[in-house]
């Protein structure tokens, strides 16, 4: 084992100041956009001191970012020692982490921009008890061969490789492996279109013009718009247009960068993900750290028979930093997905015929939404009379929605699985083994205790809160057998 | 059907929960009496003053009277060789199953009320949730959750 003495990279420096630095640009922005960009460097005139307190908290901020890399990049130091991998960094106070490599569940590498021009790579080390989104270790930056001797002597110390091999695996190992799930261009164009990041990107375009109301002569644009109008439908319809195209252009964009090159492989009992265009990431997930599987259907997928796949995993943390369900396909066909998922976990069973929710229970998933319903409604037929009635058509929207929901609740139990159907507007079904099963509850109001019928939630484990399917108004002595499923 | 959980919680629990009804009126009381102020000097409208009182008096007689008699009623539970299983819920009955094997830890609390009656709440954790058995008489929740871990203690599966 050796005992040298490892470093960063002198890149990670620049990295780590960068990150901090990039944190202060927004409140920067916000502050000069709030003073309307009076600023004068004149120390005659009255925004000479705002200017010089702006920059001057500017540029000590920046500067002790700096220092801050630089110290963090002199100080940080890790090695291998014993089976360990130890890690000690700080200047006035000193940090020693040790981890065993048993211990560790994945190594996720992480490749930036900045990386990617030094060939270098960012290390995230997580144990099972990365709580809080906080992987255990982090090594800013280190070159990429730097991150396969941390692979290999974690393999080695794991006993799972021989060692001869060792050096040819390295070499081999991207293709070795076998592929899972690939995301082809056209799988990214369905992605994009149908994700609901156009509606993000539509409400961001409005935020930032509303934020620029002060700039932007809004009246004189409404007199503009209304002139506009009068040339008629047909002008007002192609903007639209070339606002929609534009919105869908940057979701496509930002799915590409995100998405782009998707894959999924397998490699001794672990799934690693890999992805991104600009910045590539490679989460890697042990496969008996996964309590449940989700596949989620928006509407629009499910019509065109698409579907995502969602892993809830006890540790290691997400793409989002504190989340820990990872996206495990981002789109697939239904079909494909419960063939992959079969292979992947050959032991479930992901043709689940469902038991569905009793037809006397239907009132129940519409009937609630009428005590928020009527109020709104009341108000907005008296506020604004002619147009308010519109909000009448919200009953029979409810309505169908309750009916909608109402058919796709559903579960079925089957020898050690649970599998759990059931909708908001998008259809999920979570299926998970009962051993991963933290708690169950039924609950039952007086409404359903007469009609017989009882809801039910399932609790797994993921991240600190856990994730909890539910299924209501089942017939009461269905849901009393998943209890009873549970106890034994 | 399935039968109810065997277990009731101490019938002082009610005692104490009535005493967190009374502090809850108080509470709002104070609020009223601030509004009604309020109302009084600024010259806001009179229906105020009975919106405040009926809130006051709606509060006094739920949270004194009836709701704490309700949950009492549907609280039980039952600790058994494999699992645990608390009912509760005020319009809505919810009965949780938390297996042995998923507890993780089991604490007991008590505030300053509940000790003055020698209760204690027990709340049982589990990796992803939180269940909580209120207002045991203090013994009998050191018992309990001595009797938890030590069950809980054949743990196998990991999370």
């Amino acid at each position: 084992m050796s005992k040298e003495i490892n470093r960063l990279h002198p890149v990670s420096a620049i990295i780590t100041s960068v990150k901090a630095l990039k944190s202060m640009i927004l409140p920067i922005v916000i502050i000069i956009i709030s003073n309307g960009f009076n600023f004068s460097l004149n120390f005659r005139s009255e925004h000479f001191f705002e200017t010089i307190l702006l920059f001057g908290v500017w540029g000590v901020a920046s500067l002790l970012a700096l220092v801050g890399g630089i110290i963090k990049w002199r100080t940080f130091v890790y090695w291998f020692e014993d089976g360990e991998l130890r890690v000690t960094y700080g200047l006035f106070v000193k940090k020693k982490r040790y981890i065993p490599f048993e211990r560790i569940q994945s190594l996720n590498y992480n490749e930036g921009v900045f990386h990617r021009i030094f060939g270098l790579v960012k290390v995230q080390v997580e144990t099972a008890g990365s709580k809080g989104g906080k992987p255990e270790v982090e090594l800013t930056a280190i070159r990429k061969a730097a991150a396969d001797v941390i692979e290999l002597e974690m393999r080695h110390a794991k006993n799972e490789a021989v060692q001869q091999q060792v050096q040819a695996q390295v070499e081999e190992e991207a293709v070795a492996t076998p592929m899972i799930y690939h995301m082809s261009m056209r799988d990214l164009l369905v992605l994009a279109t149908t994700s609901g990041g156009i509606g993000v990107v539509l409400s961001g375009l409005a935020a930032v013009a509303s934020q620029f109301s002060d700039i932007i002569p809004y009246e004189t644009v409404f007199h503009e718009l209304a002139d506009f109008v009068k040339i008629g439908a047909f002008l007002v319809a192609l903007t639209v247009m070339v606002v929609l195209i534009v919105a869908w252009i940057v979701s496509v964009v930002i799915t590409l960068i995100n998405y782009y090159d998707y894959t999924v492989r397998i490699e001794e009992e672990k799934l690693i993900i890999t992805k991104g265009l600009l910045e590539k990431k490679r989460i890697t997930l042990p496969l008996n750290r996964i309590q449940a599987i989700r596949i989620v259907e928006n509407p629009l997928r499910q019509l065109t028979g698409f579907a995502t796949v969602v892993v809830e995993s006890a540790g290691g943390n997400g793409e989002n930093g504190n989340d820990k369900k990872i996206t495990l396909f981002p789109l697939i066909k239904k079909l494909d997905c419960m063939q992959t998922l079969e292979q992947l976990f050959p032991d479930m069973n992901w043709h689940p015929t469902l038991i569905r929710s009793p037809k006397r229970a239907r009132p129940f998933f519409y009937r609630i939404d009428f005590f928020w319903l009527v109020p709104i409604i009341g108000a907005s037929c008296y506020f604004f009379y002619p147009y308010g009635l519109l909000s009448l058509l919200l009953i029979p929207l409810t309505i169908l929605l309750g009916i909608w929901q109402h058919k796709t609740a559903g579960y079925q139990i089957d020898g050690k699985q649970l599998a759990m159907q059931y909708r908001v507007f998008s259809r999920i079904t979570l299926i998970m083994e009962k051993k991963r099963i933290q708690s169950i509850e039924s609950t039952q109001s007086y409404f359903q205790k007469r009609k017989n019928v009882m809801s039910v939630k399932a609790t797994v484990m993921s991240g600190a809160t856990g994730t909890t399917g539910s299924v209501s108004s089942l017939e009461q002595k269905d849901a009393e057998k998943i209890l009873t499923w549970y106890e034994h | 059907m399935r039968a109810q959980p065997i277990h009731q919680i101490s019938r002082k629990g009610l005692t104490v929960w009535r005493l967190y009804g009374v502090i809850q009126t108080l509470v709002l009381l104070v609020v009223a009496g601030l509004v009604s102020y309020g109302t009084y000097y600024f010259e806001w409208p009179t229906f105020i003053y009975f919106i405040a009182g009926a809130i006051v008096f709606l509060s006094a007689i739920l949270s004194v009277f009836i709701f704490p008699k309700i949950r009492w009623e549907r609280w039980r539970y039952e600790v058994r060789e494999h699992e645990i299983e608390v009912q509760h819920g005020l319009f809505v009955v919810k009965r949780t199953l938390i297996p042995m094997v998923r507890v993780q830890h089991v604490d007991t609390t008590q505030g300053p009320i509940l000790k003055k009656y020698d209760l204690g709440n027990i709340s049982i954790s589990t990796a992803a949730t939180v269940h909580t058995i209120p207002a045991l008489v203090m013994d009998e929740a050191d018992v309990l959750r001595a009797r938890i871990s030590d069950l809980a203690r054949v743990a196998e599966d990991d999370v």
